[in-house]
This record gives C-alpha cells, sequence and structure tokens, in this order.
C-alpha cells in the first residue's frame, strides 16, 4: 500500500516534469545547440551563457515579482542605467564599494518605490506609470553622469559583481542565490501566497484582508532594488557607467518572464521560470552566434521563439477552448 | 392543435468524463413558452449550446419547420430563426437601443453611409411591436434591468426569430419588472413566436408556461402539462428523490421553517446610522449571539451595499458599528476580520475567490496569519486545518484540495469561501444572497452548514432577494430605498406575504 502510492507519487511528479512545457523547451534548446554547433556544450561557452544572462535573470526575477500582481514595469532598464551612473560616479569620487554597493540598491529600490506610489496611490496603470519613469529615470542618470561615460576602476567592486571563483563567476552565484530566495518566497511565504492572491483576483484578495496596496510597493520596490543589482553587475562586467547602457532591458525582461510561463495577466508562473525563460533566450542568441548568423534575421528569430514558446507552454493564451479542455481533463485524472 | 416549430432528436453529448446529455428529444410548438428545468449539471445549458451553435452535438437532429438544420456556429443559428437571450445580457452599453439591435449589420443608404435615419425608424417599429415607447437614441447603460432584457428580444425580432432561448432571463429583474418582462413574452407567444424558457424560480415557471420539460443527469425526465402540477412535483422530478423532512419541502409546503433557534439577549454587532450617502440611509440594528438575521428588499434597495459596509468600511459615510460591545473603526476587510467578521460575497466568482488557485489556497487566504511562524506558511498545519473542514463542510473533492476552484460547481465554490471563513475562526458571518445560482440539492446543504455555524456559537446575518429565504431567518428586516421599512419576527411571519407588504 505505502509503496504504491510512493510509486503513484514517483510516477505523477515524472508526469508533470514531462508536461512541463518549460523543462521540455529548455532540453529541446540545449539538444539543437549542441546538434548546431559542437562549440555549444563546451565548459567555456556554458560559463559564458551563464555569466552573460546573470544580469536578465536577476532582472527578470525582479520584474516577474511585478508580472505576478498583473502589473507590468517598463522603467527596469532605465533604473539599471542608473545605478551603474550612480555607482561609477562615487567610485570615482573613492567611495568604499560597500558603501556604493548599498546606496546604489537604495536609490534603485527607491524609483521602485516610486512606480509603486503611482500605480496604488495616484492609480495609474502600471504600464503608463512605468513608461512615465523609463523616460524620468533615464533623464536622471543623463543629469548625474554629466558627461560622457564613465570609467570604473575599483578592483573589489569589479571582483565582487564580476570576478572568478574557480568553478565559475561570482554573478552566477549572485543570480542563483537571487533565484532561490525569490523561489522560496513565492513558494513558502505569507507575501508570495498574497501576490499570487493579488494578481488571480484582486477584489476577492483585498475582501479577505490581504494588504493589497501595500503588497504592491514592496513589490516595485524589490523590482527597482533588482533591477539595480543588475546594473551594478553590469557596471562591474563593463567597468563603465552610462545611462546609454541596458536599453530594451524591460523587452527582454517581459520576455523571459512570459516565455517562462507567467501570464500578464497575474497569479501564474514561478521566479525559477522566468530565469529559465531568460536562460532559454539567451541561449538560442549564443547558439546563433556560434552559427555566425547576423543580427538582424537574430531578431526575427528571437521574436519567433516568444510566440512560440507561450504557445507551447500556454500561458500567453487567455483561456481559449483548448486550454479549457486541458484543465478538465486533468480534474478528471 | 399548433404545429411543431422545432424538433430536437436524439440529441447527445459527452465532455471528457461526463455525458451531459443522452438521447434527448423535444418538440416545441408554434406560438408556445415551453419551460425547461433542472438542476445545476442537468444538461440544460448544454442543451442550449447546441441550439445556439455554440457547440455540435455528438449525434442527433434539430429541425426547424421540417428542415434539418446544421449549426455550426452562432451566426447559424440565428440566421435559421433561433435566437438565444443569455443570462448575462450581450448588449454594449455605450451604444444606443437603436444601435445594439442593428448591430451586426448597420443598414446603409445609397451613398454607403450607415443609414442612421431609417435604423433609428425601424428599431421604433420594433419597440412599438413588443408594446413599448422609447427614445431610441438612449445608450443601454442607461436602461433598467427589464428594459434590457426586451431591447434583446427586439435584437431577436429584428432577426427574424422563430424560437426564442431564454437562460434565466429573470435571474436580475426585480419582482415588479419580471411581471412587465412577461407580459411581452405572452404577448410575443400570442403572434406565433415560440420560446424555450429556462429557470430556477419554479414559481415563475408555473405562471408563465403551459408545459415544462424536466432534465436530470442529462437525461429527459419527462414533459408535463404545468395545469394542476404544484411547485412540489416539479422539485421532486428535478431531484428525483422524495424531499421528506427537508428544508426546502417545507418551504414549499408554506410552512416557514425556522433554520436558527431565535439567538440569545447578548448583542455580538450593534450598527447604529449607518450610511454611504447613495443607497444606504440611516440604518440601525442589533446582531444577537446565536441568531440568524436576514435583511431583504427589492433588488437595489441598499442591502447589498450594506454588506459590502459593515465587512469594507471604505463607502462608510456616516455612523458606527460595535463588535462584542466594543467600539470598532472598519477601515478595510482586514480591519473587519480582525474583529471575526466574515463576508460571503453576492458576487462569488469575482469577489469570493481566486478562481485560478487551487481550494487549499483559496480557503487559506484569510487565515495567512493564523497559519504561519513569522513571515512563513506552516504547509503541514496549513493542509492539515484545510482538509478537516473541507470534510466538515462535505466538500465534493475534498480528497484533491490542490485542484483550481474553477473546475468546482457553484455549490461546492460556496463551500469554499464558507470554509476559508472558518478557517479564519471568524464569529459573525455575514453571507450575502448565500444560495444564488445554487442548485436545489446544494441549497438545502449551505442552509445545514449555516444551522452548523450557529450551533457552533457563530452568528449569522443573511442579506438575501429571495424571500423564501428570508422567511428562514429568526428576524427579517426588510429594506426599502436604503432604509429598514420594518421589522418581522419569525415567530409573526404566516406567509410570504407578511413580507411582502413591507417592500
Amino acid at each position: 500500500m505505502e509503496f504504491n502510492s510512493l510509486l503513484k507519487k514517483s510516477k505523477d511528479s515524472l508526469k508533470n516534469l514531462l508536461t512541463n512545457f518549460l523543462v521540455v523547451v529548455f532540453a529541446a534548446v540545449i539538444v539543437i545547440g549542441a546538434i548546431a554547433s559542437p562549440y555549444f556544450l563546451t565548459k567555456r561557452n556554458f560559463g559564458n551563457i551563464l555569466q552573460f544572462s546573470s544580469i536578465i535573470s536577476v532582472m527578470a526575477v525582479g520584474q516577474f515579482f511585478v508580472v505576478v500582481t498583473g502589473g507590468i514595469d517598463l522603467s527596469v532598464g532605465s533604473i539599471a542605467a542608473f545605478a551603474t551612473v550612480v555607482s561609477a560616479v562615487l567610485l570615482r569620487q573613492g567611495t568604499n564599494w560597500v558603501l556604493v554597493f548599498f546606496f546604489a540598491l537604495l536609490l534603485s529600490a527607491i524609483w521602485g518605490l516610486l512606480n509603486g506610489i503611482l500605480v496604488t496611490k495616484a492609480k495609474i496603470a502600471p504600464f503608463v506609470a512605468t513608461l512615465a519613469t523609463q523616460s524620468i529615470v533615464r533623464g536622471c542618470a543623463y543629469l548625474v553622469q554629466s558627461g560622457s561615460l564613465i570609467g570604473i576602476f575599483n578592483e573589489k567592486f569589479i571582483w565582487f559583481f564580476s570576478g572568478d571563483i574557480g568553478f565559475t563567476q561570482t554573478p552566477v552565484v549572485l543570480f542563483l542565490v537571487v533565484m532561490v530566495i525569490a523561489q522560496c518566497f513565492m513558494k513558502y511565504s505569507t507575501f508570495g501566497r498574497s501576490l499570487y492572491a493579488i494578481g488571480g483576483n484582486r477584489e476577492a484578495a483585498r475582501l479577505s484582508g490581504i494588504p493589497v496596496n501595500s503588497s504592491l510597493l514592496k513589490v516595485y520596490a524589490i523590482n527597482g532594488l533588482l533591477s539595480g543589482l543588475g546594473g551594478l553587475v553590469m557596471a562591474a562586467q563593463l567597468t563603465q557607467g552610462s545611462s546609454l547602457l541596458a536599453k530594451g532591458y524591460e523587452s527582454d525582461t517581459i520576455a523571459a518572464v512570459v516565455v517562462g510561463g507567467a501570464s500578464l495577466a497575474g497569479g501564474t508562473g514561478s521566479p525559477v521560470g522566468a530565469v529559465i525563460g531568460g536562460l532559454i533566450m539567451y541561449m538560442i542568441t549564443n547558439i546563433m552566434n556560434l552559427l555566425t548568423i547576423p543580427s538582424e534575421p537574430q531578431m526575427v528569430v528571437k521574436g519567433l521563439v516568444i510566440i512560440l514558446a507561450v504557445i507551447a507552454i500556454g500561458d500567453g493564451v487567455p483561456r481559449t477552448k483548448k486550454r479549457k479542455k486541458l484543465s478538465t481533463k486533468k480534474t478528471d485524472n | 392543435m399548433a404545429r411543431d416549430v422545432l424538433e430536437i432528436r436524439h440529441l447527445d453529448k459527452s465532455y471528457p468524463g461526463v455525458h451531459a446529455l443522452q438521447d434527448f428529444s423535444l418538440e416545441i410548438e408554434e406560438g408556445e413558452i415551453h419551460c425547461l428545468l433542472g438542476q445545476n449539471g442537468a444538461g440544460k445549458s448544454t442543451l442550449v449550446k447546441m441550439l445556439s451553435g455554440i457547440e455540435l452535438p455528438d449525434s442527433g437532429e434539430i429541425y426547424l419547420n421540417g428542415e434539418k438544420l446544421e449549426l455550426k456556429n452562432p451566426i447559424d443559428a440565428q440566421n435559421m430563426g433561433i435566437f438565444t437571450i443569455h443570462q448575462e445580457l450581450s448588449l454594449i452599453p455605450e451604444l444606443s437601443i437603436a444601435e445594439n439591435i442593428f448591430i451586426d449589420k448597420l443598414p446603409k443608404n445609397r451613398f454607403h453611409v450607415i443609414d442612421w435615419k431609417m435604423i433609428d425608424a425601424k428599431a421604433m417599429e420594433l419597440l412599438e411591436w413588443l408594446g413599448f415607447k422609447m427614445d431610441v437614441k438612449t445608450q443601454v447603460k442607461n436602461l433598467s434591468m427589464a428594459q434590457k432584457a426586451s431591447i434583446e428580444l427586439a435584437k431577436a425580432l429584428h432577426h427574424d426569430a422563430k424560437v426564442i432561448l431564454l437562460d434565466e432571463p429573470t435571474a436580475a429583474l426585480p419582482a415588479p419588472e419580471v411581471k412587465k418582462f412577461f407580459q411581452i413574452l405572452q404577448n410575443m407567444s400570442s403572434k406565433g413566436i415560440s420560446f424555450i424558457f429556462i429557470s430556477h424560480r419554479l414559481d415563475e415557471a408555473l405562471a408563465l408556461c403551459k408545459k415544462a420539460t424536466v432534465l436530470r443527469d442529462g437525461k429527459r425526465v419527462g414533459t408535463f402539462d404545468i395545469e394542476g402540477k404544484d411547485e412540489k412535483f416539479l422539485v421532486k422530478a428535478m431531484i428525483g428523490q422524495d424531499l421528506k423532512s427537508s428544508i426546502i419541502n417545507s418551504v414549499l409546503e408554506g410552512k416557514a421553517v425556522q433554520l436558527g433557534n431565535g439567538g440569545t439577549d447578548e448583542v455580538v454587532l450593534s450598527a447604529k446610522g449607518l450610511s454611504n450617502g447613495v443607497h444606504v440611509d440611516d440604518i440601525s440594528f442589533d446582531l444577537h449571539k446565536g441568531e440568524i438575521l436576514g435583511i431583504t428588499g427589492l433588488v437595489g434597495s441598499g442591502q447589498n451595499d450594506l454588506a459590502l459596509m459593515l465587512f469594507d468600511g471604505k463607502t462608510l459615510d456616516k455612523g458606527e458599528v460595535s463588535i462584542f460591545g466594543k467600539k470598532v473603526s472598519i477601515k478595510r476587510p482586514k480591519d473587519a476580520i480582525k474583529h471575526s467578521l466574515g463576508l460571503l460575497p453576492e458576487e462569488r466568482k469575482s469577489q469570493g475567490l481566486v478562481l485560478g488557485m487551487s481550494v487549499m489556497h483559496n480557503s487559506s487566504l484569510a487565515s495567512l496569519r493564523l497559519l504561519s511562524k513569522g513571515s512563513l506558511i506552516n504547509r503541514v498545519l496549513e493542509g492539515k486545518s484545510v482538509l478537516n473542514l473541507a470534510q466538515k463542510v462535505h466538500l465534493k473533492g475534498a480528497d484533491n484540495l490542490s485542484q483550481p476552484v474553477r473546475s468546482l460547481s457553484g455549490g461546492n465554490q460556496q463551500k469554499v469561501v464558507l470554509t476559508k471563513w472558518l478557517l479564519s475562526k471568524c464569529k459573525i458571518l455575514i453571507f450575502s444572497e448565500p444560495t444564488r445560482g445554487i442548485d436545489m440539492g446544494a441549497k438545502e446543504e449551505i442552509y445545514g452548514l449555516i444551522k452548523n455555524f450557529i450551533d457552533d456559537g457563530g452568528s449569522v446575518i443573511i442579506i438575501t432577494s429571495e424571500i423564501s429565504e428570508a422567511i428562514m431567518c429568526d428576524r427579517v428586516l426588510v429594506m426599502n430605498h436604503g432604509r429598514i421599512a420594518g421589522e418581522v419576527l419569525h415567530k409573526d411571519i404566516k406567509t410570504e406575504d407578511s413580507i411582502l407588504n413591507l417592500f
């Protein structure tokens, strides 16, 4: 009896894994990469993939927090750029790098909080509010920078965000830590549960006593903070601060989150999914680079991948007949 | 003898796991209003879907005026002369009456410009045919529910409908408007249009229709001439078992059953001078421990605003509330929950539940603090507590608490909302329209659960526009235009009229 139920359980979890399209797509991309280029599966190339996608991964986790509540944040790239500029300016003045680290993150979180205030207090739609701050924050980055890009020469700072630690690099550890903490938060904490409820049905969540507005404030602040963290990694990798950096990162993070199985309507998905989504996108770029495909067709392919992945995972579609049938089948089993 | 307009022969439809409609046949005569009865899940909506072309039958045929129909989509059905009016009306609020009637094809004049003059004139004509006069340029959002339903009828006329399917058309209509709406239906039927009328309200079926077909578990139980039959007969046919000693039976027999036991003298909640400046005006009342207090009135008399006001506090303009003798300030639902209040809202799906979330997570939503240590949820405790309560309320599917609430029936969804509040250990429950959209069998269960809650030391406010529900309460407040028009004790309730007279 015990054994049978255990067997059934493990069978179920295997079935879940296989029906989890995200994992299937992820594996498929790796297989395709291995076939397409012998270089793809080398340790060095994989190290590169992880290192370069670490920025997007950290920021995708942040974007996920907003998306799961049914919101969207277009200002993440600008906040990241602002963080590179602020840290570069402060480091140039000789400020201690640890102080720079905290100060840049604090400012980023405040920018996020501003988004949250616009959304909850001024009741502006997230798309519009963050469209405005996207412009404001990048403008402020220009003003702080007041000139051309600023180089970063603080070695400790560079090592902390972009150093080698033998088997891998610091940013990889950083994004894994962020991902695991976020995943645990979403799964095990009251805060995470509240976010799923708010995204699933805001009014029902409110009438169940969930503090909707304060949760949303936190969510946008967290996203600001993680965007800033992404910015710091970027600053260290490029050894510069510039208001021109991280353009288009809002679309990359949104793509990662959506490919990772979250619905823009809110209430679904996971931080790990968002990271895997980002990795899928980056691996595809990497494969095309290895095949020396020029960047213009790459853009076309990336767009198609988003569409295909979302159809395969089935969460981009609001609720068609097909999905309804799928879900009834599931409950019948 | 009138001839048959619509013939349905051996319709059959299965969904994965359910045989929704089995070998169903039915004939509708010209000018007949035919009632279709059955519990939720009996197959009524499946039949409607076949007839309106939303879904194809697995086998079987549909004939209209002797001609076999192939209904591949709703437009086919409309063109053939079968028009469906769904419970949620499909009018566009921002458009005018005339625009709504002609929405699918606005006629153009010879310059290929929309011919507004003709549209307005024709719309006017249709409305006059139905028997009422209105400015056809009025935006639909400004109309009453009954007027909106009539506009749907005009739309059906414009499509030259032979058979009109009415899927619970009166669910949102206040009582006096229902009468008016029925007059229009009878008027149309005398001119040769046939209707299939689907409703939960048996009294309406008895008043309006001559024949009724009862469905149970996807099968046709029988077609009855309504003359000489009473509600009890029909309910028996719908449920398929004897009702002896059930609450519903007593209600049908005209006895005023008392759900609770009258309560004690201890006041648990006291409201003084509640106003919101619009729909609720200077309302005061006391709720006693162990009491079931009913608040009723016509739809829109303010009783549902009152529920939200007590629980939400957002719309509260003036007045004060005391709970367990202490004056409380409720600014948001969180405060109300802290003072051991719970609300089962009127709109279960949009206000009470997160449909995509699991039964388990919905149930624990109001008790996250109770179930967690620090900021982490104790998932073992959560699982145990929810399972325990789910079994207590006889939740179907208690063995699979990870299924989404979306896949449950209305009655079971209501049980999940109830579980949520039982888990939060609340002492006072406000039920807003507790059995709306719930079938007979589940209704009985919900009433039983309300009783259990009282027996466990709780107190209950039931806000309802169903009079049969109101007369089960220990005490009933009748609201009219936002004020309390009267108060009736259970022992003084002789018939439904004693409450109706206060409306």
